[in-house]
């Protein structure tokens, strides 16, 4: 339609622009038109002045751009445009050689599409105008002497390293335009910002053109599944699983969380609408230490066209350290002793305890030697920053030294230590933290009233933010953790914590009968580290008033324990950007490393040593980062898929300072599944991006005229004159023909 | 006749002398004895404070027995309330603990028992406890509940006080405590124990009962090696805390009894 009436195609009027080939200037052509238009103004109005100006005015209206135009032709305006010189120009035809090509829908392959389009006139239309190269795009970017060699194998399709492959030869080439067959899965990560800044500056038209359905029929597609990189043993980790399902809606599926083929957890869920968005949670546990690979699958349902999209693989690094937990009680109670056997039946915890038995005997356990805190509570960095969390029992603050204070402060700001205040009859707002520094660490404004603290029933409740927390489960199923929670025996005790400080979370209230709901347990982030009150020393009363076989108390303490210490870094903490890398080679390796003080180490030796499938063992070393003191960067190509262990080491002066493991997995071809549907909105973006156009199959036949107009390559300048295009007639009809049928209607005629 | 007059003669001089010493002996439990019960203990200002800490004392049902006497002798009462309450002072004041005035009774009826981890029973050696309540113990200590029993004495009374025990934990032996458990090193150095003798040995020069010569220093372990059970068995803690204030009592007898019982104590609230 457009070229009907414009005469050429729309690509003509997009890129060229606009002249007068009579060389006269516009300023000509403006003031021949209002000459004219006030000429027949004059001759209107003289004529219909009696009481019809308005109709006047719509008639000279009409007139005026009627005599507009028709100077303008006089003018000879035209489009000046470059063209591709005939066959002296290349046109790079990109053939998605990847798996997803492979699907089959409505009978036939969308590589069988591609093929039918080329051989239904596209190629023979290109090389009727230009030289023709065609490239098969998988990994690599291969050049094929035409398309009978794909095979819709490769496992993955790098469009953007094709792009770029083809614009570092077009230094040496005429390339006119580019071609880009394709479902447009880019499983690699898109086009980069830099390969479209490159196509941009060379001026290539990219045009694509489009395979395969834009929304799946039936299928279940996982989206994304997040778990931690890395857990103590025994911990309970949580699995975040999105997917998006298309025909199934209503209906139900099984997601499984499994290790080698071991069933670790599974969740019953139904479908929701198609298209939605839908997120589940789940919990396993951790078990030994070690790196854990595990697989987390939504059941592949009757129908299912693409079975490839349901299942993902994550790695977690399970910790084989043993994190120290100091605990200082104030006074002999029996939240201690509880808590001490809660913990003692973790493997993943070690507990050490300070109690004040006497005005002047602290009881220790859990201590390596005979001399480890024998002063009792640390008054030096080396012996506080030995422990990765502290939990403060009933004791007053100023039992602490200002040292110790200050000490504790660095404790969780730099190093990363999670710190725990217990309820009780000499803490918090009782003991004078309200008036002490300490009162800067809590997560709550404590107040300096001093009756806080009561010996009374208190049954407590999950808050919004506790029911999503992970640390406060203490049964998988949500629903069921409520009611649990709701149904435990009422505490012994319970203390008004104070105010809420901004960033601070509670995640449990307490139910009293005389004070209403308080505050339980309320969590904070503080520096590196976190912070966190629990006001009761009568959580004991779980474990006493429960049956024996019940574990909510070793499971509650358990938890919090984790909370605290979980995320308590090392002097070396390597890091990954994720843990599977699919299709992609290149590893980024990132190590932070501290001093004893746990300030940024920049002279350090760090290494990687990696080990993966078949016997790889390379050593890696990173350099410092120029921006970041502290951290250590490098890089290394993992060609073998498969898992990889990555322990990074560092040494200063000949002497250790860390160490850390981590671990990732590569995979090839298993990303391509998940990009099943065509992604329309990737190809289109490309090519409008580069002054291109997205095609549909069907649409192609125009195609390489359209390429013609193209500034790369070899072209030739021309002016396509635009006098005699059909829409100005159309327009001088149309203008005259209204004006005939305004005076016949207004008997002027 | 004349043939046993020397038996008769013998057996004369005998009871003459007997007769003697029983009167003696009168004399000293009569009024010359220095430690009379009473259980009007006066009630302290500040009984009612809710407190970390109450000396819980078990309640239990008595050993019956055809003989009168036997059946007569002991009770989950026996010092009650005094040496409750004397003792709880010196709790008070020789450690952190908050402690409450006025001991607390329990009994394995009800599930109150489960609100007090830590309990004593006296005279364990005529207890007699239901098969419901043996279970509900056993329950109690696994669960990190804590028992110190006291004050009997002899064969007799241990084979009575294991005739439950031994249903309470048909599977766990009754051990000695060696010197080197925390239970003895906790608060107080106790290396050096010795029997702690009841006013009825008074004045003292014989420190032990019927045949319990030896003091014993027993208890019943945990699967992670926590006590679970402390027996004081051929000693009297009991009598010393009730009468630590007599000048009669031997002041070596009721400062180790009041040791015991804070080491017994504040192990049970640490392990």
């Amino acid at each position: 339609m457009f070229e009907l009436l414009f005469k050429y195609p729309y690509t003509v009027y997009q890129k060229g622009s606009l002249v007068l080939q009579t060389g006269w200037s516009v300023w000509w052509w403006v003031a021949a038109t209002l000459l004219a238009a006030a000429v027949v103004g004059w001759l209107l109005f003289r004529q219909w002045n009696n009481g019809k100006r308005a109709k006047a005015i719509v008639l000279w209206t009409l007139q005026s751009m009627m005599i507009a135009i028709v100077l303008l032709l006089l003018w000879q305006p035209g489009m000046r445009i470059a063209t591709l010189k005939p066959q002296q120009n290349i046109v790079a035809v990109l053939l998605d050689d990847s798996k997803s090509m492979g699907l089959a829908e409505d009978g036939s392959t969308r590589r069988e599409e591609m093929i039918k389009t080329l051989e239904g006139g596209l190629a023979d239309g290109l090389k009727k105008k230009f030289q023709v190269r065609f490239y098969k795009m998988g990994a690599r970017l291969e050049r094929s002497a035409d398309w009978k060699g794909l095979t819709a194998q490769a496992p993955v399709s790098r469009l953007s390293d094709g792009l770029a492959q083809i614009a570092a030869e077009s230094a040496s080439l005429p390339i006119g335009a580019l071609i880009v067959m394709s479902d447009g899965g880019d499983t690699a990560g898109g086009v980069d910002r830099q390969t479209l800044a490159t196509l941009r500056s060379r001026r290539f038209p990219v045009h694509t053109i489009g395979y395969g359905r834009e929304r799946a029929e039936k299928d279940i597609a996982l989206m994304d599944v997040q778990t931690p990189a890395r857990a103590l043993a025994d911990s309970r980790l949580g699995v975040t699983v999105s997917f998006q399902q298309r025909g199934f809606a209503g209906q139900k599926a099984k997601i499984v969380v499994s290790e080698n083929g071991k069933t670790l957890t599974a969740k019953d869920v139904t479908l929701a609408a198609d298209g939605a968005p839908q997120v589940e949670n789940l919990l396993f546990n951790a078990g030994n230490a070690g790196p854990k690979t595990v697989q987390v699958a939504v059941q592949v349902l009757n129908g299912e066209t693409n079975t490839g999209n349901n299942a993902l693989t994550r790695l977690v690094q399970v910790d084989s350290r043993k994190p120290r937990i100091l605990y200082i009680e104030g006074e002999p109670r029996w939240e201690f002793k509880f808590i001490r056997r809660a913990l003692e039946e973790d493997r993943s915890i070690n507990l050490v305890t300070l109690l004040r038995t006497t005005q002047n005997k602290i009881y220790r356990q859990g201590i390596n030697t005979p001399t480890e805190l024998e002063g009792g509570f640390p008054s030096t960095l080396d012996e506080l920053f030995a422990f990765e969390g502290v939990i403060i029992g009933n004791v007053e603050a100023n039992y602490f030294t200002p040292t110790q204070v200050e000490l504790l402060q660095q404790f969780v700001d730099r190093r990363g230590g999670g710190l725990l205040f217990l309820g009780g009859r000499t803490t918090l707002a009782d003991g004078g933290y309200g008036a002490s520094p300490l009162a800067e660490l809590l997560p709550v404004n404590p107040g300096e009233r001093r009756t806080t603290f009561q010996r009374d029933r208190a049954t407590v409740e999950l808050t919004t933010a506790g029911r999503e927390s992970i640390y406060a489960r203490l049964d998988e199923d949500p629903t069921k953790n409520v009611e649990r929670w709701k149904k435990l025996p009422y505490l012994a005790d319970f203390q008004a914590a104070g105010t809420l400080k901004p960033g601070a979370v509670v995640l449990a209230e307490a139910i009293t009968e005389k004070k209403g709901r308080l505050p339980l347990w309320i969590i904070q982030n503080y520096g590196r580290g976190r912070t966190a009150v629990l006001a009761t020393s009568g959580t004991w009363r779980w474990q006493m008033s429960q049956p024996l076989e019940d574990k909510s108390h070793e499971v509650f303490w358990q938890q919090l324990s984790r909370w605290l210490v979980g995320a308590t870094p090392g002097r070396v903490v390597a890091a990954m950007t994720r843990t599977v890398f699919s299709d992609e080679r290149t590893i980024p390796l990132r190590a932070e490393v501290r001093n004893k003080q746990y300030l940024p180490l920049t002279d350090a030796k760090v290494e990687a040593r990696i080990s993966g499938p078949g016997g790889v063992a390379v050593t890696v070393e990173l350099q410092p980062d120029p921006v970041s003191p502290g951290v250590f960067l490098g890089e290394w190509g993992a060609e073998k898929p498969g898992s990889y262990l990555v322990e990074m080491y560092a040494t200063r002066a000949g002497e250790e300072v860390g160490r850390d493991t981590v671990s990732f997995r590569r995979e090839d071809g298993v990303s391509e599944a998940f990009h099943s549907e065509q992604d329309r909105e990737t190809l289109e973006r490309l090519s409008t991006q580069t002054g291109g156009r997205y095609w549909t199959p069907n649409g192609v036949k125009r195609l390489p005229e359209e390429i013609t107009y193209s500034e790369a390559g070899i072209t030739t300048r021309e002016v396509k004159d635009l006098w005699n295009i059909p829409i100005v007639f159309l327009v001088l009809a149309l203008l005259r023909g209204s004006e005939w049928l305004l005076r016949r209607k207004w008997g002027a005629v | 006749m004349r043939k046993f007059r020397p038996l008769i003669i013998a057996l004369l001089l005998g009871l003459l002398v007997w007769s003697a010493l029983y009167a003696q002996r009168r004399t000293r439990r009569g009024m010359d004895f220095p430690f009379q019960e009473s259980e009007d203990a006066p009630m302290p200002n500040d009984a009612d404070e809710k407190t970390e800490f109450a000396f819980a004392r078990l309640k239990y049902p008595n050993w019956k027995s055809n003989d009168r006497m036997w059946s007569m002798r002991g009770s989950w009462s026996i010092d009650y309330p005094k040496a409750d309450r004397q003792f709880v002072q010196g709790v008070r004041r020789l450690s952190r603990l908050h402690v409450r005035s006025v001991e607390h009774v329990v009994d394995l009826e009800s599930d109150e028992i489960f609100n007090w981890p830590w309990i004593y029973a006296v005279e364990a050696g005529h207890w007699d406890l239901t098969d419901a309540q043996c279970k509900k113990l056993r329950e109690y200590l696994l669960k990190g509940g804590f028992i110190m029993t006291d004050d009997f004495h002899g064969s007799m009374e241990w084979d009575i006080f294991m005739l439950s025990m031994k249903r309470v934990f048909p599977d766990r032996e009754m051990v000695d405590i060696p010197n080197r458990d925390p239970i003895f090193q906790v608060v107080y150095d106790l290396d050096k124990r010795f029997q702690v003798p009841g006013i009825v040995n008074y004045p003292f020069d014989q420190t032990y009962e019927y045949d319990g010569v030896k003091d014993n220093w027993r208890g019943i372990y945990d699967d992670k090696g926590r006590l679970m059970v402390g027996a004081c068995h051929n000693m009297d803690l009991g009598d010393a805390w009730e009468w630590a204030d007599s000048p009669q009592y031997p002041e070596r007898y009721a400062s180790l009894a009041y040791r015991i019982g804070i080491n017994y104590i504040i192990y049970a609230m640490s392990h």
